[in-house]
């Protein structure tokens, strides 16, 4: 029976639950505690050419749904039907966008002719390389993150090549893990080819091909009439991580949106070089690669909710990503920690849709959730290792509500782990985990609050880790008057003589007895908290959310005996001295700080110098010309003459031409 | 001898079941179901059959009811004001939950909102550790504190749920003493009483519900013993529960929650009764209403067990009945996007207004609408007189789609009963892909108003072996009470590395669940007979972070044989997940025992043999195929054992209308069951 438009959704259905299939095959036997705890996997059907059209409905990493394998897939010279390809190289087809990820495919051939691959990933727990588990923001070169295949035939004909396999299991640190890994991905990849036989069998092979191509035209024109409902015009958004690696300076994406007539260019130019850190992302430039653009498929889903999520999704958006940058970093550097930088893409992202669209987008989540992990010894003295669970901060104010506390917006998809199975599992002891009281950025509809968890460990040597932190410098925007939210905190024996801030550090090595503090940013703020509604800041005073003081100081609202005090609240409110606030975002005042000197003009001062310089000097220069400034270094100039004063010193102390 | 009596209160209808113990007569009604006026549909199906069927209130010797008053109170969060007092620290515990959220790529996302708000959370000086050590007792003057400032706020009952009270109840008891002391008439809900797990939030919110709902339900529970009286009923009623079994009302009052979920339970026991009594050894579920479309796995008669069963925004914790919900039922409403794309739900028309041919003042086109544009019911009244079908409502409803779409009224109804059999495919896809099984094995039992209707469509994309339509379908759950056990879970957690040394907790903790189960049944429910046991492990590899259950042997526990529990855990996680780690550490994170006590069951009767080829009551026209056919109508009080014809046809009963399409041959076996395989192609 031919499909027709009315009944595509029919297609759609026995597509996803192909990929749901698959999912589940792979949840029933993958080995790795990413796969089972956090999901972080992918299964999809693509189009011959590549194009995602199926995703599992409610399972996996939401970053992948528009996928396009085509780069890897062309990376095959000839096909046949029983192969499946396998490949983690970030550098190969750009596919793998970390080493740990391994992606594997497999043609589905039918009557002779492939008519879609079924594909997938796992986030394996280590593949070797320089640390247990292959990821940590200092790395520099990507030969540190573990053994890298490149696109080839894992399984040749229904027969597995075992010499890579054996290559495999002797570079990674649990063999026997990777190896249950990989054997659950085949089986996962079998069902889908099962399953897209049956579709055939119930459908008709014509009806299939030509359904297929239907729901990405589909999910194009639907996210073509999103777009199509948003002004014209061109918009622009930066915002930074704290360090561009241990110890360093800030690390800027910047991006300019243009929408025109129901399509839409994200161009990064004007983002840092890329860094001698792990925090690059290889997306080889592709303008439709899913980590420059999750960003947009949650802008486009949230604006549309029936949103059908393949390839066909992103079609209308095309990313712009200068060689040797951030954002498309080339080969040997690291990028194991590419998920902070990409949480930063889908902020700035947030940032520059809240310009085109002030009513409908909500301010964001902050990002820069840290992940939790804690390597002590048990109580038998052996070495345990324990995720403790995420530490970040809420959801954005939006344009009708309040923003969800302790997680939110774009960092909804993780689960904590509960606190008693933390500590039946290894010596903790938890002294509290909740919500962070005035975290939240202050607006006509606040923040989410931020997450608190304060620990005590015992076992010397104890390690705590806080990968992805971030925040702990520049604070989550508010939007329309709306306030940023606090920044984010790691803290060693807080309240007594030996405390320690600890700045933006990802790493604590810990004494017996030492307690732990970690405390996520807050969201920003929609709206001007002046104009927030008081009965509802005196509910969140009683809630526990706001401090009596900080009602007063953020929100103008003064209780009496737990209610609303109108006249004073007036009073407040109508008092003189406060000023307006015009500008679109709130960035907080330390990124205002740092941007009365690291300005728009100054960046793209800076951007012009570093694009002119080979590759691996950027990020050098990037941190000299920081440094120069810091000191003064022709602070008496014009800021075009300073830069270029600062730029002539550092080529020509490098030997390198000075005009290029 | 008397007649025993079986009445399940659903969202839209009450079903009735009453079985004649002389001779296994049943017969079955239904009527509208009353939220306005909670027991006066019991008044009124039990005149009916009274009036109808000649069952006396005086001659009925065994009563089960479920009600769907628990959920309700859930859902309408119209459930009583209650204050939360947790471990000083952790008062986040609600609000945070497991921090996940549901359609999280919407950047409007939230949580659904805390069952208690924060201001009545309050947070306890105390503390138990994993071990159950005690470093810190329950603090009085916090909990006093605590207590005046939940009533000043209004508080009508207080939940305590104190870190690691699963594994000691200390703390929450003393506690529990001292507040009782200071107040008895403000009643203390122990999350360690309730269901005692590990996981703080699940144990918390699972407490919460409970203490929701326990007043309305208690007071419902009140007001039907009364009905029950005033009608002159002699039998001591027994309530469905939750996790298949009845129990006695005075329990149910004081364990409101393990009834919340007895209707979609009591529907699976009903077809598990079913299903051994006929022999149907693997099955697949099917339940459709107004509102739900629920996917269960029946082997050789026995349900599955879980916890964390949805109850509107809530997962809760207790043993329930495994069922999965592949949609929303008949009442699911078909709209046409702005890109020509037909869609159906997620929005549903619920049983009010329901869908257009109710002529209750539905007007958008329902699932059910479509199958009435399609000829297919109708034919006959639906629920005992109850509603007679509006077919040109539907059309109406149905064209208005058509009219968007440009194409004719039927080729939408085809296109949404399509579409809705593949969202139904997807979902059920997953459940089957999960449990790893293989559908071709399988038969779908189908029951509820709306499950014959869509069965035979559902199996054939799922290529399953067949469908199998009960005699009674629209009433399976009044049927599932009637013939449940006396059931009731007991669990300790454990949480401990299975190695010598750890037989004497296992095996302290099996004789003490051993002596509250035989109390539970022998002493509170008045049970004579042989109790059955289960016992089981939930157990894991160490750094998992799921847990299987696995069935174990008391023997092997009680003989401390470690290696044997040991053995049994991998067999089980190389039967579900394919594989097994024999150097990993096994951890044992519970233990449960269930206890059941069988009550009689009815002899289901035999049908009269059949005479020669069924005649069709009537030929009606259908729309199947693409075209309007003739389709012979069958009654399917008519059909006799032996019975055999071929789809397309209509067999219609007051209780629910079975479809047959093309390629599908039915068989009437002795009990009546309608055995619908598809023929080969």
């Amino acid at each position: 029976m031919p499909i027709e438009r009315r009944s595509l959704q029919i297609l759609a259905n026995h597509c996803g639950a192909a990929a749901d299939a698959m999912a589940f095959a792979l949840m029933r036997t993958a080995h790795s505690a990413f796969v089972k705890e956090t999901e972080d996997f992918s299964c999809t059907l693509v189009t011959p050419e590549g194009e995602a059209f199926a995703s599992p409905r409610q399972f996996g990493a939401p970053w992948y749904s528009g996928i396009n394998y085509g780069p890897v897939l062309e990376m095959i010279g000839a096909y046949e039907p029983g192969d499946i390809c396998i490949t983690n190289d970030p550098y190969s087809g750009n596919v793998a966008t970390h080493t740990p990820d391994i992606h594997i495919w497999k043609p589905v051939f039918h009557d002779g002719q492939i008519v879609c691959f079924v594909v997938g990933h796992i986030h394996n727990t280590d593949v070797g390389g320089a640390v247990p588990a292959s990821l940590s923001r200092s790395l520099t070169e990507i030969e540190q993150e573990g053994i890298r295949v490149p696109p080839l035939k894992l399984v040749s004909q229904g027969r597995l090549n075992e010499d890579v396999l054996r290559i495999i299991k002797l570079n990674v640190r649990a063999p026997e893990q990777n190896w249950g890994d990989l054997k659950a991905q085949i089986a996962s990849v079998n069902i889908g080819e099962r399953k897209v036989h049956e579709i055939i069998a119930r459908f008709g092979v014509a009806t299939f091909s030509a359904g297929i191509r239907e729901m990405l035209d589909y999910a194009e024109e639907q996210a073509r009439a999103v777009l199509r409902g948003i002004p014209d015009g061109e918009y622009f958004f930066a915002d930074f991580a704290d360090e561009d690696g241990e110890g360093g300076v800030p690390c800027r994406v910047a991006l300019t949106l243009r929408i025109q007539g129901g399509a839409v260019e994200l161009d990064y130019t004007g983002s840092d070089p890329q860094v001698a850190s792990s925090l690059n992302m290889p997306t080889g430039g592709r303008e439709r690669h899913p980590l420059a653009l999750v960003g947009l498929t949650y802008v486009l889903y949230t604006l549309n909710n029936d949103l059908l999520m393949n390839a066909g999704t992103l079609r209308a958006a095309r990313a712009i990503m200068p060689e040797g940058t951030l954002l498309n970093a080339v080969a040997p550097a690291a990028v194991g920690m590419r998920s902070l930088t990409c949480m930063l893409t889908q902020i700035v992202t947030f940032g520059a849709f809240s310009l085109a669209l002030p009513d409908r987008m909500p301010a964001t989540s902050p990002g820069g959730n840290s992940i939790m992990n804690l390597r002590t010894a048990g109580w038998d003295g052996r070495p345990v290792m324990a995720s403790i669970g995420p530490v970040g901060g809420g959801g954005g104010g939006t344009p009708v509500s309040d923003g969800p506390n302790g997680a939110g917006g774009a960092q909804a998809f993780l689960k904590n782990t509960p606190v008693e199975i933390s500590e039946a599992e290894v010596p903790v002891l938890f002294r509290r985990y909740g919500l962070w009281r005035d975290s939240a950025g202050a607006g006509r509809y606040r923040g989410g609050l931020s997450a608190v968890m304060e620990f005590q460990v015992f076992a010397p040597d104890t390690v705590v880790t806080a990968r992805n932190r971030n925040r702990s410098v520049f604070s989550s925007w508010g939007v329309l008057g709306g306030r940023a939210g606090t920044l984010s905190h790691f803290i060693r024996n807080p309240g007594t003589p030996q405390e320690v801030s600890l700045g933006n550090t990802d790493i604590l090595r810990c004494e017996p007895g030492d307690v732990v503090r970690v405390v996520g940013a807050g969201a920003g703020g929609y709206g001007d908290p002046f104009t927030r509604d008081p009965r509802l800041v005196a509910d969140d005073i009683r809630q526990g959310f706001v401090s009596p003081e900080r009602a007063r100081e953020d929100y103008g609202v003064a209780l009496r005996d737990g209610v609303v005090d109108e006249d004073a609240t007036r009073a407040l409110r109508a008092a003189p001295g406060r000023a307006a606030r015009t500008a679109h975002f709130d960035v907080g005042t330390a990124r205002a700080a740092f941007e009365a000197v690291w300005s728009e003009e100054r960046y793209a001062l800076l951007t012009e110098f570093l694009m002119a310089q080979p590759i691996r000097w950027r990020h050098h220069f990037k941190r000299r010309f920081f440094a120069a400034v810091a000191e003064g270094q022709g602070a008496e100039l014009r800021l075009a003459a300073q830069m270029q004063q600062i730029g002539s010193a550092l080529l020509q102390s490098a030997g390198l031409p000075a005009a290029r | 001898m008397g007649w025993r009596v079986g009445v399940d209160v659903g969202g839209s209808f009450t079903d009735f079941a009453a079985l004649d113990e002389a001779d296994g007569r049943l017969v079955t009604l239904k009527v509208f179901s009353r939220p306005d006026a909670p027991g006066a549909e019991i008044e009124q199906g039990l005149g009916l059959l009274a009036s109808q069927h000649g069952v006396a209130p005086q001659d009925v010797a065994y009563f089960t009811h479920g009600t769907t008053v628990g959920i309700n109170t859930v859902i309408q969060r119209s459930g009583v004001r209650l204050a939360l007092f947790t471990t000083a620290g952790f008062e986040d515990v609600l609000e945070m939950a497991r921090l996940k959220m549901q359609r999280y790529h919407n950047l409007y996302a939230r949580r659904p909102e805390p069952l208690i708000p924060r201001d009545r959370v309050f947070g306890i000086e105390e503390r138990i550790r994993a071990d159950g050590s005690v470093p810190m007792p329950v603090c009085r003057d916090s909990l006093l504190a605590a207590q005046r400032a939940a009533r000043a706020a209004g508080a009508e009952g207080i939940v305590l749920a104190f870190l690691h009270g699963w594994r000691s109840d200390v703390n929450e008891r003393a506690a529990e003493a001292i507040l009782l002391e200071a107040d008895p008439a403000l009643p203390v809900f122990r999350a360690s009483g309730i269901w005692p797990i590990i996981r703080e939030y699940e144990r918390t919110i699972t407490a919460c519900i409970s203490g929701y709902v326990q007043p309305r339900v208690a007071h419902y529970l009140d007001r039907f013993e009364a009905t029950l009286a005033r009608l002159g009923v002699p039998a001591a009623p027994r309530i469905t529960r939750s996790n298949g079994g009845v129990m006695g009302v005075r329990q149910a009052k004081a364990e409101c929650v393990q009834m919340v979920l007895s209707g979609t339970a009591s529907g699976v026991i009903g077809a598990g009764f079913i299903a051994r009594e006929c022999g149907f050894p693997k099955l697949l579920t099917l339940d459709i209403g107004g509102t739900s479309a629920d996917l269960a796995v029946l082997t050789d008669g026995e349900a599955q067990y879980g916890t964390g069963e949805v109850i509107g925004d809530f997962q809760i914790h207790i043993p329930s009945v495994s069922v999965t919900s592949i949609g929303q039922g008949g009442g699911s409403i078909a709209s046409v996007d702005d890109f020509g794309v037909l869609q159906v739900g997620p929005r549903s028309a619920g049983s009010s207004p329901g869908p257009a041919c109710y002529g209750k003042g539905g007007t958008e086109p329902t699932i059910t609408d479509a199958v009435a544009v399609l000829g297919l019911i109708g034919h006959s009244e639906l629920g005992y007189s109850a509603v007679r079908l509006d077919v040109a409502a539907a059309r109406a409803a149905v064209g208005r789609l058509a009219t968007k779409l440009g194409t004719g009224t039927e080729e939408t109804a085809a296109s949404i009963l399509d579409l809705s059999i593949s969202a139904m495919y997807a979902d059920a896809s997953g459940l089957i892909s999960r449990f790893g099984l293989d559908a071709r094995e399988y038969s779908l039992l189908a029951f509820g108003g709306a499950g014959p209707m869509l069965a035979c469509f559902l199996a054939r994309e799922l290529n399953m072996a067949g469908v199998v339509v009960p005699p009674t379908p629209g009433v399976l759950s009044a049927l599932g009470g009637l013939v449940a056990d006396l059931r009731s879970d007991f669990i300790r957690t454990i949480y401990a590395t299975l190695q010598l040394g750890a037989e004497a907790p296992l095996q302290e903790a099996l004789a003490a669940m051993r002596r509250d189960a035989t109390t539970w049944l022998v002493d509170e429910q008045g049970f004579a007979g042989t109790p059955v046991l289960t016992l089981s492990a939930e157990m894991r590899y160490r750094g998992q972070s799921f847990e299987v259950d696995t069935p174990l042997d008391p023997a092997w526990v009680e003989a401390g044989d470690i290696d044997a529990l040991r053995a049994a855990f991998d067999a089980e996680h190389e039967r579900l997940y394919g594989h097994a780690d024999a150097e990993e550490a096994v951890q044992v994170v519970t233990l449960r025992l269930v206890i059941a006590g069988e009550t009689p069951k009815p002899q289901l009767r035999r049908i009269a043999e059949a005479t020669g080829q069924p005649a069709p009551q009537a030929t009606v026209q259908a729309f199947l195929e693409g075209a309007w056919q003739p389709v012979p109508l069958y009654a399917r009080d008519a059909l006799r054992a032996g019975h055999t014809f071929l789809g397309p046809a209509i067999v219609a009963q007051p209780d629910s209308t079975t479809c047959i399409p093309a390629g599908f041959a039915v068989a009437v076996d002795g009990f009546g069951n309608l055995i619908i395989t598809p023929q080969a192609r």
